[in-house]
């Protein structure tokens, strides 16, 4: 080490006396197996500022924490480091170890040299030593310049808004209710019940799915603490975890409460539309009720219909005929103004139009129709009372076939499966041998997924029952002019020979796929969405519910595909989550959120302008930058965008990693790759190599990051300034940012970099930049193994030219 | 006037003057000049990208070249060049490593593939270049009273991707240009399968029952005659009848015309001058009834 | 498997696999659509050949490449029956590119000398006339007749040359040796 080099840094210092532990763990032989634990421990005590240092068999066991309380007092330690297994795993443990001996958990710091390190290099115990070694001085000099932090509260307002009226929705307003919260229930619909209401049966059970909905539906209606608003829509949402104000649209029904739905207004009204709940199979006239068991069991007036060309209403029969006057034109849409703490996003889900699948022939062939219109025929309050009946003759077909996977698991529609169509198909089919045990029934699939409780039993039930079950899709279907028939070609692939099925109907098993508009929603609560398009979770295992954003719960299909009972109880789910915020009353925000250097500040906003949390208050004219905590989601990308240095991010700032990018080019920096991982996927991944022991060399050192958008391009210059020979940039995939779109700034800032690198005549392979998600484990081994050919290849001179170069800036 | 480098390709030089002939007769008529570079070599179709793709892509580039060094978009009439060289073109232009290894091999023949060329098949020149509008109005005999399938054949279609031609399940273009003419284009079932051609001479019997699917259903249909596009689905359709007769023992007597030469026709030109004697199933009862 | 057999006299062998087959042809250009293919069958059923042949299945083709029972693909005369129709490839709902996969087996199947007679008549059709098919000597001499204008000579040599460097003719002549 040179003293010269560490003062060219010109990055601070240590100001207070500073002691510090550092702890080197064996774990047993999973690091000792391959990393010489004791000379690793004897390297970190000539360390500045290491007043002692222990290695240990198992750290984490209690006598190991108890070492660790013990030294921090007989020591007068005021920084601790313990060197071992991932900080994702062992981190909140030793955390409350110093907490327990009076030291600020702020003040901890951990090296990872398991994952990171005796795991990855199994084969190689001097160089893997040496890197332990490097992990550890990275620590360290961190660890010196850690701050103690206290954790704020912010108070939470015990009201929810639950967004969505289908099951999910009543479902999650019932249980907050219960639990004894406010619930705003909107619902854009006239009536709540969603797509349930719709169904005639629900699989596997084959319970009649209005029957045991509808009781659910006027629970919410009248229960004291719902305010059921439904012909609503949610229009703005300002706010965050705890403090929402929520702007609804009422639209008026121009119908009064004093509706008692008694339907003498129906039979005079001279209007008729398609009828949406009956997915156009029958009509309703201007003023309606959508279907019978509808909440609030109040009409209402279409009231487009009521106008003639010069936008004016010209007929009055329905105001005449109501006995009551509750019907009245005059109706405003009104805007509400709530205050909630916390919001359950139960938007729902659309189906697949297969008009776009020419070959099947929808809409062109009257008797080919999808399962939501099979949903209509066959219920008994439907259009045509329970009858199926083909469209073209009114005759009951004698040969159904159902097509499965129409627009689900295709480049031709959506590359998911939708999760429900083979079991509501299989239900489907058992529902017409019910009611017409003759029908010959054939189901067209790819494969069957009866994965649920019950689910393989109601399919074996379908095979007994004789409904012949087909691999292979059909290629097209061929309309007979005369009879209207259907021919399906495909080929049975188990038999490999081709088939050619008459049959009297085809049904289409279309898809699930997201809301059209659901971009309306990401936008108003700043969420994100996966590639399919559904709204992504904070963590797809471990807060399956939580949205990326704070106070945010997700439920039903709005999140993915599922059937009723996953998405009731991702609903219950979901009420859960929001009550135990609401219980507390008051949420604790993890001290990483960035504090204005007010200094430095020119009020520029390009901070507020980067942040995707909105969580920054910039006023121009009043010199304002404000963060707002609670709201803040601690990404750091605006601490990256600064240019002038005025914002400082707790337990990431700049001079603790300048501090841990000064020690990992301290030795041998020409043979170095620094690698900037993001805590959530890059680093996770790392792990997950670690844990899967993929072996890749011993010359990266990874600094662990919140966010990818926290790399600030310093950092990066830096590194090459130092001598590094590679330096690697990994996040999350664009679309799975755990900080919505943070690391859109991440690429815009590396390809700015690859710019100025090519200006100054670098070689910009040098700096890469990966999308690792924490499932990657591989993809960051052969990231690390291709940079090293990268870096087998820079000369002694290409580096000091880089020096120089990043050095001026 | 809008020019074309002509690719001629081999089947219509070879047997069907017919296709060339009302081609190049109605092209003139409708201000379109076709240019006849020297030099040009085979499209390398299916049978040969089966035998080495790279060999093939080389070959069908050597031509794009030549039209590029003539600073010419190419015109083709047969499906199956348009298919092979727009393969070609479209694959070398996106995939820029394939390009150098192709041009690696052009560059010992003098040729560079640049890839600023496009490649057309003469439907697409006739609604791109002349449109339906203006082609209406030079039909001179509207062929009213013919009704008319219209036969795309596979090449010209797929793959949809890469050759950017109609939409492949549910193309008009051929008919549109039909009912420009005057004549009413039929509808008839499995319009869109293969005619067989390509399997001619390796799998005679199938592609026979091919042919003969396709002659059963626009008979069914109560068409006068099939429209085709492509020198492969003419003989496939118009020989194929003379050997179903001697095979199969089915007559169908269905004439089987280029579209090419129902333009000439509607545009005036003398059917003496369109050499349809080159037709196996007889064209007379067709002619007289336009005439 | 694929075929239909007589009812065996003796224990059935199982079929040699050989699992680096698939990375042979995923190699080629298009080819490397081989693995995603989740036999759906749409390809078969889409396939105007499949309708009239009792043996062309592109699905079951694709899964022998992907099992690597190259001695069931290659030699086999069905694997040349298809018309490069492409609408296979147009309605894969995985986007596999089966045409491509397709030829890119049949260019595999020449390297290993199984051409059929026809298709290495019109490769070295190319190598003597520079086209497919010949265009005969008369039908040049009538086109003056009928009106029009002579023919431009392909360029044989350069194209020769072409062929050698690509390989393609190697791969003609080696059959036509045999």
């Amino acid at each position: 080490m040179t003293k010269v080099q560490l003062q060219e840094t010109e990055h601070a210092t240590p100001t207070e006396s500073i002691r510090i532990g550092v702890y080197v763990c064996h774990c047993g032989l999973n690091i000792a197996g391959s990393v010489d634990c004791e000379a690793v421990a004897k390297f970190a005590a000539t360390l500045p500022y290491v007043v002692v240092s222990k290695d240990y068999r198992y750290t984490c066991s209690e006598p190991g924490q108890e070492l660790i309380r013990s030294d921090i007092k007989e020591y007068k330690l005021n920084r601790v480091v313990v060197a071992s297994c991932s900080p994702r795993l062992h981190e909140p443990t030793f955390r409350r170890v110093c907490e327990d001996a009076g030291l600020n958990k702020y003040l901890f710091e951990m090296a990872n040299i398991r994952e990171h390190c005796s795991w990855v290099h199994l084969h190689d115990r001097e160089s893997a030593t040496e890197k332990a070694e490097d992990l550890v001085r990275m620590a360290v000099a961190r660890a010196a310049l850690l701050e103690p932090e206290e954790e704020n509260t912010v108070p939470i307002t015990r009201k929810a808004l639950v967004i969505g009226g289908g099951v999910a929705g009543i479902q999650a307003a019932l249980d907050l209710a219960d639990t004894g919260y406010h619930v705003y229930l909107v619902e854009r619909d006239p009536s709540i019940g969603g797509r349930m209401a719709q169904l005639d049966k629900t699989f596997p059970t084959m319970d009649c799915s209005i029957c045991i909905l509808a009781p659910k539906m006027a629970d919410a209606g009248r229960h004291p603490n719902i305010e059921l608003l439904t012909n609503s829509e949610v229009q703005e949402v300002k706010g965050y975890i705890g403090n929402f104000k929520a702007k609804v649209m009422k639209k008026p029904r121009y119908v009064t409460d004093e509706c008692t739905a008694c339907g003498d207004c129906v039979p005079v009204c001279s209007v008729t539309v398609p009828n949406e709940f009956d997915v156009g199979l029958s009509t309703r006239h201007g003023i309606y009720i959508p279907f019978p068991q509808a909440v609030p069991s109040t009409y209402i007036v279409d009231r487009e219909l009521c106008l003639n060309k010069e936008n004016i209403i010209v007929c009055d029969k329905c105001i005449k005929a109501c006995e009551r006057q509750a019907i009245d034109f005059e109706m405003k849409p009104e805007i509400l103004e709530l205050e909630v703490g916390t919001i359950v996003v139960a938007t729902g889900a659309d189906v697949f139009d297969p008009a776009s699948l020419v070959e099947y022939g929808y809409t062109k062939f009257p008797n080919v129709i999808t399962s939501l219109e099979f949903e209509r025929l066959i219920n008994a309050g439907g259009p045509s009372g329970g009858h199926i009946i083909r469209p073209s003759d009114m005759k009951i077909p004698e040969t159904v076939a159902f097509i499965q996977c129409v627009g689900s698991r295709s480049e031709r529609g959506h590359l998911y499966c939708s999760n429900v169509c083979c079991m509501n198909t299989i239900k489907d089919s058992l529902l017409i041998k019910e009611h017409w045990p003759e029908t010959k029934i054939y189901v067209f699939y790819l494969d069957i997924r009866a994965y649920g409780k019950g689910f393989e039993d109601l399919y074996k039930r379908a095979k007994k029952e004789g409904v012949l079950f087909i691999r292979g899709l059909p290629a097209e279907v061929i309309e007979d002019r005369k009879t209207r028939n259907l021919w399906l070609i495909g080929e049975n692939t188990l038999q490999q020979e081709l088939y050619r099925i008459n049959a009297e109907m085809a049904i289409l098993s279309i898809g699930i796929e997201p809301r059209k508009d659901s971009a309306v929603i990401q936008r108003l609560l700043t969420l994100s969405r996966t590639q399919d398009g559904f709204f992504m979770e904070a963590h797809p295992k471990l807060r399956p519910v939580d949205a990326p954003t704070g106070g945010i719960f997700l439920a039903g299909c709005a999140e993915s595909p599922k059937d009723i009972k996953d998405s009731v109880t991702q609903a219950s789910a979901a009420a859960a989550r929001a009550s135990i915020l609401m219980a507390k009353g008051k949420v604790t925000v993890e001290a990483i959120t960035p504090r204005l250097i007010e200094e430095n500040c020119t009020v520029c906003g390009l901070c507020a302008r980067v942040c995707p949390y909105n969580a920054i208050i910039f006023d121009k004219e009043a010199k304002r930058v404000e963060f707002i905590e609670a709201a803040c989601g601690g990404c750091g990308t605006c601490a990256a965008e600064c240019p002038f240095d005025a914002i400082k991010m707790r337990h990431f700032t700049d001079e603790q990693i300048f501090a841990q990018i000064d020690a990992a080019t301290q030795l041998d920096a020409e043979k170095k790759i620094i690698a900037f991982c993001c805590n959530w996927c890059s680093y996770a991944g790392a792990d997950f190599a670690g844990v899967s022991r993929m072996q890749y060399p011993t010359n990266v050192r990874i600094i662990r990051t919140m966010c990818s958008g926290r790399v600030a391009p310093k950092f990066v210059e830096y590194a090459f300034a130092r001598g590094a020979a590679a330096v690697l940039v990994s996040g999350c995939h664009i679309g799975d940012c755990h900080y919505i779109n943070a690391n859109y700034q991440t690429l815009k800032r590396v390809e700015k970099l690859w710019k100025k690198m090519e200006r100054l005549e670098l070689n910009k392979d040098r700096l890469q930049l990966e999308w690792i998600n924490a499932s990657e484990g591989e993809r960051l081994a052969s990231k690390i193994r291709e940079m090293q050919a990268i870096v087998g290849s820079v000369s002694a001179e290409e580096i000091e030219n880089s020096k120089k170069m990043m050095r001026k800036g | 006037m809008t020019s074309y480098a002509l690719f001629l390709g081999c089947t219509i030089p070879a047997r069907q003057s017919n296709y060339e002939l009302s081609s190049r007769k109605a092209l003139a008529k409708l201000g379109i000049e076709l240019v006849d570079l020297a030099n040009m070599t085979c499209c390398a179709p299916p049978p040969v990208q089966s035998i080495d793709l790279e060999t093939s892509l080389a070959v069908a580039a050597y031509n794009i070249c030549l039209a590029e060094e003539a600073d010419l978009n190419l015109i083709t009439l047969c499906s199956g060049c348009f298919e092979s060289l727009s393969i070609a073109n479209a694959t070398l232009k996106a995939d820029e490593q394939l390009k150098a290894k192709i041009n690696r091999i052009l560059s010992e023949a003098g040729k560079e593939f640049l890839g600023s060329k496009e490649v057309k098949h003469l439907l697409q020149v006739l609604v791109d270049d002349v449109g339906l509008e203006r082609l209406k109005q030079r039909v001179s005999k509207p062929l009213s009273n013919l009704k008319v399938a219209a036969f795309y054949g596979c090449h010209v279609l797929r793959p949809s991707e890469l050759l950017k031609f109609d939409d492949p399940e549910r193309p008009s273009i051929l008919e549109n240009l039909i009912e420009t003419l005057g004549a009413k284009s039929v509808e008839y079932r499995n319009k869109l399968k293969c005619c067989g051609g390509l399997l001619r001479g390796f799998s005679d019997d199938l592609a026979l029952d091919l042919a003969r699917e396709k002659l059963a259903n626009t008979t069914k249909a109560g068409a006068d005659c099939i429209a085709t596009l492509c020198p492969f689905c003419f003989v496939a359709l118009d020989l194929g009848q003379l050997q179903i007769k001697s095979k199969l023992n089915e007559t169908f007597d269905m004439p089987v015309f280029h579209y090419s030469e129902l333009l000439s026709l509607a545009l005036g030109i003398d059917p003496k001058e369109l050499a349809l004697e080159a037709h196996k199933v007889k064209t007379d009862k067709i002619i007289s009834k336009i005439s | 498997m694929a075929q239909k057999t007589e009812a065996p006299k003796k224990n059935v062998e199982p079929l040699k696999m050989d699992p680096s087959f698939k990375y042979e042809v995923m190699k080629e250009h298009d080819g490397e659509t081989l693995k995603i293919c989740f036999q759906c069958g749409s390809c078969t059923s889409s396939c105007p050949t499949a309708r009239f042949s009792d043996s062309y299945r592109p699905r079951t083709i694709l899964r022998l490449a992907q099992l690597g029972i190259r001695q069931k693909i290659l030699p086999s005369p069905t694997l040349w029956l298809c018309t490069a129709c492409f609408t296979c490839t147009d309605r894969c709902p995985q986007d596999v590119k089966v045409a491509s996969v397709l030829r890119v087996l049949r260019n595999l199947a020449v390297k290993e000398g199984q051409t059929p007679r026809i298709f290495i008549e019109l490769a070295s059709n190319i190598y003597e006339t520079g086209y497919a098919y010949k265009i005969p000597e008369l039908r040049q001499k009538k086109r003056e007749t009928v009106g029009l204008p002579p023919l431009p000579k392909a360029s044989l040599d350069r194209v020769d040359r072409l062929l050698e460097l690509a390989g393609g003719s190697k791969l003609i002549k080696s059959k036509e040796a045999q």
